[in-house]
Formats: structure tokens, sequence, C-alpha cells
């Protein structure tokens, strides 16, 4: 199939099932949304086989499609100024009618009327990269949100099903995503990009709580500061350099001093999508939303457009003052969520941190800017999609079974739900130690930022470093608190509750975690493969090397597979060997005061019997977000201060 | 990796119990000695390992059980690795997940002390990670490469350049060796408050496989300080002895802390000498990266 | 098995427990750690975890509300295991004998190895006790 009809498919599949789902019946939803999935999958496979074989991809489509693309602008900028109005939100309606008005003066006075960026889409390894992950990871997402979205509205006793305007953007928002990661056109990217900030809207404020309707209008107004400041820098591009393409920013290698200013505010909207810090709070607010919107939105996909922006534009600032700054602050956001990650004892709150954190790390490799961290940017964006989407479904799946989404609840639940919590606990081992893929980009980022790639770099490393073992904290403790388990000898042995583990749900939960084990054992070859040329395409040179199937860098060494197959072995064998014969059991240590009962139990005041309870430390006094958060969020308004100032001067 | 390093690498996982119990032996009778007493002799650890191994089997759940095993194999695979020169931050992030495989162990029973200990051991964990992480990094400055082959043939004692990063590296260990005043998570001796903390649940064998661990950690841990002067190499197992002798000293003049006091002290003073060390590289003794 | 049961006796471990004695032989069990006495030359360690002891040391009589105490003291420690009485309460009941709560020698409710008679019994004798209690402890096959 010709390239050109994939690019078409990919972006606009999505968007006609989207629109389909609203006129059929409730009944025809599954196919309608399940076929076209499998589509996405195949499509997005044959696009990443087209451009290795023959290199990046353009396209540029009829023109009347400018026009439609300009009408539908106007109508949905205008939409974000309503939304202003009918919700009486003062900073929506500013900056909604901002954007509005910037686009108009830009488009229709500066603009010189016919202008084209050439070519609107361009798809290069980069692109299509992300554009797997959004297909494959996204459609997966999709089909597991049909039974969740079941459920839910079980659970919430709905009159009327609202499920079709769920999956109205939902689905849709996959084209969009699409869109954004192929665009080369800035005109294009803008489109695109503020249709993901509508879907982002409307998802988040899907349940319609009051709740809900505040975190919604809160990441409608940061996405759309983001929206400002993307079309300030457009604006500054075109006036400076007379283009809008983003081929011509990124194609020369670094640009001059006068487009670093644009730059910076590119990457400025990149850090309000990706709910950098100070912008971290719609993406925690947006927690409320149903799940699949969490794993799909908030972790696989749409946070990534800021970070794919900003990766994007690497090659534009290498060697600059910019650049430099990036490391810091992206590392800087990834020590600091990494932290604040350690006090939240909600599960999704958990994750939201930790996506930032992750996020954080990109824009800080991005910054960095050497091949070896580009490297090891895909590569975490890759086996990040793919991990906490396994990660956020799993969380979906515990919160219908407990009714929680609260860590202390999942205390033991490993004998409760045995099959989701072994999934769970795999995935946060996949997600925290070696030799998993999340490690192997923090391997190479490590020694990315330990080379002197700018004179702040003990900086960065340092908060790498802090960052790191502070990610280790929850994550143990949360892994912890799933195994939190009785004795054998207090307790009969735990009911496990039937689990639906043959639904479509734990079958779209299993074949992540497949593929973010496979992908870790094999990631030699996928470094080569793929992440290589990728790396190569963007014009830095490989730093990895993978002969044997090994990963070496000039500095370090890494066998993904050897260590897989022990680190495995050092696991499995013991599960497998390890025995406890009933007569062995014992009641845990409570001084002698054990009451036989169900669970430890111990003799209290006037002997009556009271269980040993235990919980999980939060150290909320210390990394708590009320201790924290004035602290982080200066810091990162001064950063974001020093990166804009330090640019103009 | 050569034959060469393979063998080294076996034969330190064979040796490294002898030479860590005998060290353990020898930290208890200087302690003896230190306090106005006999002490046990040498090879009391030895006594106490098949002492331990000749009782009988008695358990919690098996996943505390799972989880030492995991613990023992992979800080064992970190042994192997080291001695075989391979890459230092992957060792150290093995390390790390044996760590959190003993806080594991401790969690996956419901149990009130053990439940604290696991916490104090992320705690600990969150303490000694970023300085042992960044200690590789201020090696790599000099060296040039993560790996440990590199330390070898770099010829220069590390200590000359590395002295502030040398001095936070004790920090870690003095953690890491669960020596007071930061033995938190599981007191070695007698002190009970937490009647052992993350090994409160373990018995007869199970506890005798955290021993033997810990005699792994140790010999892990005294060859990376040893690394601070790998050239020769008989001043670096020197060095690694004198700072051995010198926890010992720690250990019994403090008293132990709390956990905050644990976690300023080693992010302040810990990471702080680091990045110290890192600039004063760059100011005076020159980044081999930057040719 | 010779390894080990040679093992034992160089490494006997202790759990204290006062049942409800005076203190006044717990505090003559404190001073054998002391360094006049120091009996972890002899491999003994006062380890405070019944579930990591190979001895127990109990003092005092055992009385209505602790006795269930001991006998999960002692139920946890993994075998082979000891029991050592020291002091004139722990042996017979002592001073408190027929008191109206006191059932009388910790032998009325877990089986004792080795008696310390004294009150209080002296640190000399306690080590003696550990001796004998090593002594038999290396005829357990
Ligand atoms: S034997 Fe004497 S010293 Fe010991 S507990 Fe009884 S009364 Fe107290």
């Amino acid at each position: 199939m010709a390239g050109d009809t994939l690019i078409a498919i990919l972006i606009l599949l999505p968007m006609a099932t989207a629109a389909a789902g609203l006129a059929v019946k409730d009944q025809l939803r599954r196919p309608l949304i399940i076929i076209p999935s499998a589509v996405l999958i195949a499509a997005s496979l044959m696009l990443l086989f087209q451009v290795l074989e023959h290199g990046p991809l353009t396209f540029t489509p009829a023109p009347a499609w400018g026009s439609v693309i300009l009408v539908l602008e106007l109508a949905l900028l205008a939409y974000f100024v309503y939304l202003g109005v009918v919700r009486r939100h003062v900073l929506v309606l500013g900056l909604g009618g901002l954007q509005f008005a910037l686009f108009c003066l830009f488009k229709f006075a500066w603009l010189p009327s016919g202008f084209k960026a050439q070519p609107a889409l361009h798809v290069d390894l980069l692109a299509v990269v992300l554009g797997l992950v959004i297909s494959v990871v996204g459609a997966l997402i999709v089909i597991y949100g049909l039974n969740y979205m079941d459920n839910h509205e079980r659970h919430l006793k709905l009159s009327a099903t609202r499920q079709h305007i769920f999956f109205f953007f939902l689905v849709g928002f996959l084209g969009a995503m699409n869109g954004v990661v192929f665009a080369n056109s800035l005109l294009w990217l803008f489109f695109f990009w503020e249709i993901t900030t509508l879907c982002c809207y409307h998802l988040i404020r899907h349940d319609l709580t009051a709740e809900a309707e505040q975190s919604a209008l809160r990441a409608l107004w940061m996405n759309l500061f983001g929206g400002v400041a993307l079309l300030t820098g457009m604006t500054l591009t075109y006036q400076v350099s007379g283009t809008l393409s983003l081929l011509d920013l990124t194609g020369f290698g670094p640009v001059g001093p006068v487009l670093l200013l644009p730059l910076a505010l590119f990457c400025v909207a990149g850090f309000t999508k990706a709910a950098q810090v100070p912008f971290q709070s719609w993406l925690l607010g947006a927690m409320v939303a149903p799940t699949p919107v969490s794993a799909l939105l908030h972790s696989a996909t749409m946070v990534k457009a800021g970070v794919y922006l900003v990766l994007r534009l690497a090659p534009a600032y290498e060697g600059t003052y910019l650049s430099a700054l990036l490391a810091v602050f992206g590392a800087f956001v990834f020590m600091v969520a990494s932290l604040l990650a350690i006090s939240q004892r909600i599960s999704k709150r958990v994750l939201a941190y930790s996506t930032i954190a992750s996020l954080g790390l990109v824009v800080c490799l991005a910054g960095i800017n050497t091949g070896l961290a580009i490297a090891a940017a895909v590569a975490l964006i890759i086996f990040h999609a793919v991990t906490k989407g396994l990660l956020f479904l799993v969380v979906g799946i515990m919160e219908q079974g407990i009714h929680s989404r609260d860590i202390e609840d999942m205390e033991g639940l490993i004998t409760r739900l045995p099959v989701i919590s072994g999934l769970a606990i795999l995935g946060m081992i996949v997600m925290l130690f070696v030799p998993f893929g999340v490690l192997f980009t923090k391997w190479a980022s490590i020694q990315a930022a330990a080379t002197p790639f700018s004179d702040l770099y003990p900086l960065a490393v340092v908060f790498l470093a802090l960052g790191s073992a502070a990610g280790m904290v929850f994550w143990v403790r949360w892994i912890g608190r799933l195994i939190s388990n009785v004795s054998a000898a207090d307790a009969p042995p735990a009911e496990p509750r039937p689990e639906p583990w043959r639904s479509v749900s734990y079958l779209v939960v299993f074949s992540l975690l497949a593929g973010a084990v496979a992908l870790s054992a094999l990631a030699a070859p996928l470094v080569s493969s793929l992440i290589n040329p990728t790396v190569a395409a963007m014009g830095y040179s490989p730093a990895l090397d993978t002969a044997g199937w090994h990963l070496a860098t000039p500095y370090g060494f890494f066998s993904p597979w050897v260590l897989f197959i022990i680190i495995a072995l050092a696991l499995l064998l013991p599960v497998l060997l390890v025995r406890i014969r009933p007569e062995e059991v014992q009641p845990v240590y409570l001084c002698g005061e054990n009451q036989p009962a169900t669970g430890p139990t111990f003799r209290s005041i006037a002997d009556q019997a009271t269980p040993a309870q235990t919980g999980g430390i939060y150290w909320t006094r210390t990394f708590g977000e009320q201790s924290l958060n004035t602290w982080v969020n200066g810091a990162g308004i001064v950063l974001l201060a020093a990166l804009i100032v330090g640019v103009i001067v | 990796m050569s034959g060469f390093d393979w063998s080294v690498g076996l034969a330190a996982l064979v040796l490294a119990p002898f030479v860590g119990g005998l060290l353990r032996g020898i930290d208890r009778k200087l302690t003896a000695r230190m306090q106005g007493r006999i002490g046990p002799p040498i090879w009391q650890q030895f006594y106490d390992f098949f002492k331990l191994i000749g009782k009988a089997r008695a358990a919690t759940t098996k996943g505390s059980l799972v989880w030492i095993w995991g613990y023992l194999l992979l800080t064992m695979l970190t042994v192997f690795m080291l001695f075989a020169q391979q890459d230092l931050l992957i060792i150290f992030f093995i390390l790390a997940f044996a760590g959190a495989c003993l806080a594991f162990g401790a969690f996956s029973v419901r149990s009130p002390y053990s439940q604290i200990g696991a916490h104090r051991e992320i705690m600990q964990m969150l303490s000694y990670e970023p300085i042992l992480l960044l200690a590789v990094v201020a090696i790599f400055l000099q060296t040039g490469t993560f790996k440990v082959s590199g330390i070898f043939e770099y010829g220069q004692p590390l200590l000359f350049t590395l002295p502030l990063a040398f001095v936070a590296v004790l920090i870690a260990l003095t953690i890491k060796l669960r020596k007071s005043p930061f033995d938190i998570s599981a007191s070695e001796h007698a002190h009970q408050e937490l009647v052992r903390g993350v090994y409160t649940e373990y018995s007869g064998r199970f506890l005798a496989l955290i021993e033997l661990t810990h005699w792994y950690e140790l010999v892990l841990i005294l060859a990376f300080v040893a690394l601070f002067w790998a050239q020769p190499l008989w001043v670096g197992v020197l060095l690694a002895l004198a700072v051995y002798f010198l926890e010992l000293i720690v250990d019994n003049v403090e008293a132990r802390l709390q956990w905050n006091w644990m976690l300023s002290i080693s992010w302040a003073a810990g990471v702080g000498l680091i990045l110290l060390n890192i600039i004063m590289i760059e100011m005076f003794f020159g980044n081999v990266l930057r040719l | 098995m010779g390894l080990v049961a040679k093992a034992r006796v160089k490494s006997p471990w202790i759990v204290h427990y006062c049942c409800s004695s005076c203190n006044g032989c717990d505090i003559e069990i404190l001073a054998c750690l002391t360094p006049l006495y120091d009996v972890e030359r002899f491999g003994v360690l006062n380890i405070g975890n019944p579930k990591h002891a190979d001895l127990l040391v109990v003092t005092g009589p055992v009385n209505k509300r602790n006795v269930r105490v001991l006998e999960n003291i002692y139920n946890q420690m993994p075998a082979p295991k000891l029991v050592m009485a020291v002091g004139a309460c722990a042996c017979t009941g002592g001073v408190f004998h027929n008191c109206y709560n006191i059932l009388g020698g910790i032998d009325k409710v877990i089986p004792v190895n080795v008696y310390v008679p004294g009150c209080a019994a002296r640190p000399e004798a306690i080590i003696d006790g550990v001796v004998l209690a090593l002594d038999k402890l290396s005829k357990i096959k």
C-alpha cells in the first residue's frame, strides 16, 4: 500500500470511526471499534516497514484539505472561547481569546495568503516510532475501554449510557495524535495539537462530577497556555525565518540564536502538554477521568506529544544554552516528581507523578542532546508507553475489583485478586529493575548525563541519581503493600476471588506485559533495528553498539538477555523449589501475645482480641505536596524563566 | 568477557563467603575488645551459620522465603559481576534489586516489626543509592568508563582525585553495612526495639541465607572501596580493611539515629561532597572526557 | 551432621523472658553480658526474638496472665531448643509460691532442661547453667 494511503488511514480512520460511533447503536460499538483498531495496528506496522525500507515519506494533501482544516480550526478556537464564557472561567476565556485573536492575526494578516508550509506531513522514523506507539498501545487501550466502560457505567448506575461520547473523543483522539506526530507544517501541528487539548478536556470531564469539571477546566487552561506558547513561537519563527516547516528548522543542524526564542516557546508548549513542573497539577487532576483515559492520554500518548515536540526540535538547538538548561530542567522535574510520588497513597496519582518524572527524563535527554541521549529518549518513550499504559490498565481493573484507588486498600491483594496483582507486580518490576527496558534507558541516561555535555552536567546527573532512588521508594512500597500477606498460620488460606481473567481487559493487560518483557529481553535488536536508525535519521551518530545482542556504549556494557535469563532464574527457581509444609507454618511474632484468629491478632487491654494492623508509611510531612509544592513550583517557574530570559539575552 | 574474567568472578563467588564470614567474625571480636570484653572466636559467624542451617524449618509465608532467595542470588550476581570487571552502573542497579528483594521479603508478611523494618529499609535505599550512583559517575569522570576494568587500566589511584567522593562512599557504606548510626532497618546487635526489623520473621536456614548474603555484600562493598586504590591492588585491600576498621569504631561510638537524620546527612553531606568533588575535577584535575 | 552438631554448641542464642520475677535475676542475666563475665565468648547472643533463638531463659514464676505468652514464645522457637529456668522463682515459684495468681515454677507449663537455683542466681551460676545446657545440646541428634 502506498505510504500516502497509510498516513491517511492512520489519521482519518480513527476520526471516521469516532464519528460513526456516534451514529450506530450500542450493540454495534464493539465490532465498530475492534475492527478499525486492528486495521490501525496493521497500518502503523506497514508504515514502519515502508519508512525503514524507503526512508522518510512526505505527503501534502490536496489544497482543499487546507481549507477544511482552517475552517475546523477556527471553529475549534471559537469553541474554546465559548467554553470560557459558558463555564465562567477567566483563564480559559482569556487564553482562548488570546489564542483565537493571535491565530486570526497570524493567519489572515501576517501570513501572505496562499502561504503553504511544504510538505504538510513528513513521516520520518521518529514520527513513525511514535505513530506505532500511538496506534498499537492506543488501540489496545481503546479495546480495553470497551469492558471498562460497561463496568464503569454499571457501577455509576447511569440511566442513559454516555459511552458514545466517550468513545467519540477517545478514538478520535488517536487520529489527532497521529496527526501531531506526522505533521511537518507547524500550522497542521497546531491544529492537531488543539484537537488533543479538546479531547483531553472532554474526556476528563466525562463523569460530569464537580471535581471532574474543575479538573477538566484546569487541564484546559494549562493546555491553552501551551497553545498560546506554540502559536507565539510559530509567529516568531515565521517572522524570523519565513518558514513554518519543522524540516527547515531541524534539517540543517543548530539554528541561529534568533530562532532560539521560538524554540524555547515550543518547548514551553511541550511542557504544558507533558505536565512538567509547574504545570503538573492538571495531570494529577486528570486522574479523576475513567482509567482508559488516564492510560491513553495521560501516560501513553498525549503527554508524549509534549516531549515529542521537544525531542523533534533537539537537533535545532544542539549545543545551545537552551539545550543545557533543558537538561537541567528535565532532570529537576524527574527528581521532584519522583520525590512527590513518595507521599502519594492514591494509586493513580502515584502513576501520574511517575509519568511526569519519566517525561522529565525525556526532556532531560533531549537537552543532553547527544546520540546516546537521544537513543535513550526514544527507547524510554517506547518502554514507558507500554509499561505505564499497562500499569494504568491494571489499576483500572483493581479499582473495579475493590472499588478503591487507595494503595492502603490494596494490602495483601495478591491473595484476593491473584492474577491482576501478579500482573501489577510484574509490571512494576519491569518499570523498576534491571534487566528491563526502562532501566536500560536509565542506564543510558546516567551515562549520557555524566558526559560533560555542558557546564551544568553535574547538576543534571545529581538530579537524576536522586530521582531514580526516589523512584525506587514508591514502587517498592507499592509492591510491598500488594504482597503484604497474613501468615498461613494466622488465617485460613484466603479465598481468591473469581477473576474474569479470560476477559478482553485481562487479555490486553497480558499482551502489554508480554510486549514489555519481550521488548526488554530483545532490547538489543530493538536498538539496532529501530532506535539506532531513528537516531541516525535525526542527524546524530548512534552511540549504542549491539554486537552479539549486547548493548555497549563507549563507556559501558549491558547485556539484557544474559541478565534476563540469570535474573529470571534467580527469581523463578525459588518460586518453584521452595515448599512449606503445613507443620512448618508459624504465626507472626507479636511479643508472645498472639491470639488465634483470622489474621495476626494479639491480646490487648483486658484481653481483648485486637487485630495487628499494618500500613504503608508515606512520609507525608517530608515529601508531601503541602510541604514541597511551593518550593517545587517556585523552582520550576524560576527554571522556565531562566530558559526564556536566557534565550532572549 | 574473557576466560580470565570468568574465573576471577567464579573464584570470588566461592571465596567471598569465607572472607566475608571471617571479616564479620573479626568485626565481632574487635567490637568485643573495644568494649573491654574477650569476645567470641573469629570464626564464630561460621558456627552461627551452620547452627542455623541445622535448625528445624519454620516459616510464615512462602513469599518471604522466595524473595530471600532472590536477595541471595542477586547479591551473588553482583559479586560475580564486580570481580568479572563488568559495568559498575549495572552492578549497582542489580544491587538495588537485591536490596528491594530483602524489603519485599519483609513486606510479604503482615508482621508489624518486619513491616516497619521494610519501610526503613527502603528509606535506607533512598539514602545510599544516590551516593553509590554518583560515586560511580565520579569514577567515570576520571577513568572514562563505567567498567571496572577501566579502573585497573587507569593506573593512578582514584583516591588522589576523588577524596570527597570517597568520604561520601563511607557514609553510604555505614548504611549498607547496617552499622550505627544508620542501622535503622535491622539492628545487627542486641538493640532490640525492632526485634531485628526486616529479619523478624525468618528463622533457621533462612536466617542463615541472610547471613550468607551479608557476607557477599560485605565483600562486594569492600571490593568497591578497594577500587579507589586499584593500582597496586594490595594497597586497595589495605584501604578497604582500614575503612572497615573505621566503620567498626564509628559503629561503637555512635548511637542509632532516626531515618530523617540519615536521609539529611546522606543527601546533604554525601551527595554534596560528591558534587563538590565533581566540581573539583572540572576545575583542577581535568575531566578525561573533555579531550 | 558433625558440623552442625559442633556449631550448635558454639552458638547458643538466647531469648530472655521475664515471667513475673522481681527483676533480681534479670539484672544478673544482664550482668553475664558485661565485660566482667562476657558470655559472648561462648558465642552466646541475647537475641530477643524467639524465632531466632536456641535457648529460652526464663526468670520468675509463671502466673495466670503470662502462661500463654510463655507457651507462645516457646512454641515459636524452632527445634532444637532448650529451656533454662533461672532463679528460685523460675524453678519452683520461690518466694511467690502459693500466691493467688501464681501457677508455680515454669516447668508447670513448658519442659525445662536446666535449673539454675539461687535468689538471685549469681552470674557464675547462670554461666554454669549455660554450659550445662550446651552439654545437653550436644547430645541432641
Ligand atoms: S529468684 Fe529471687 S531474685 Fe530471682 S526473681 Fe525470684 S525473687 Fe527475684
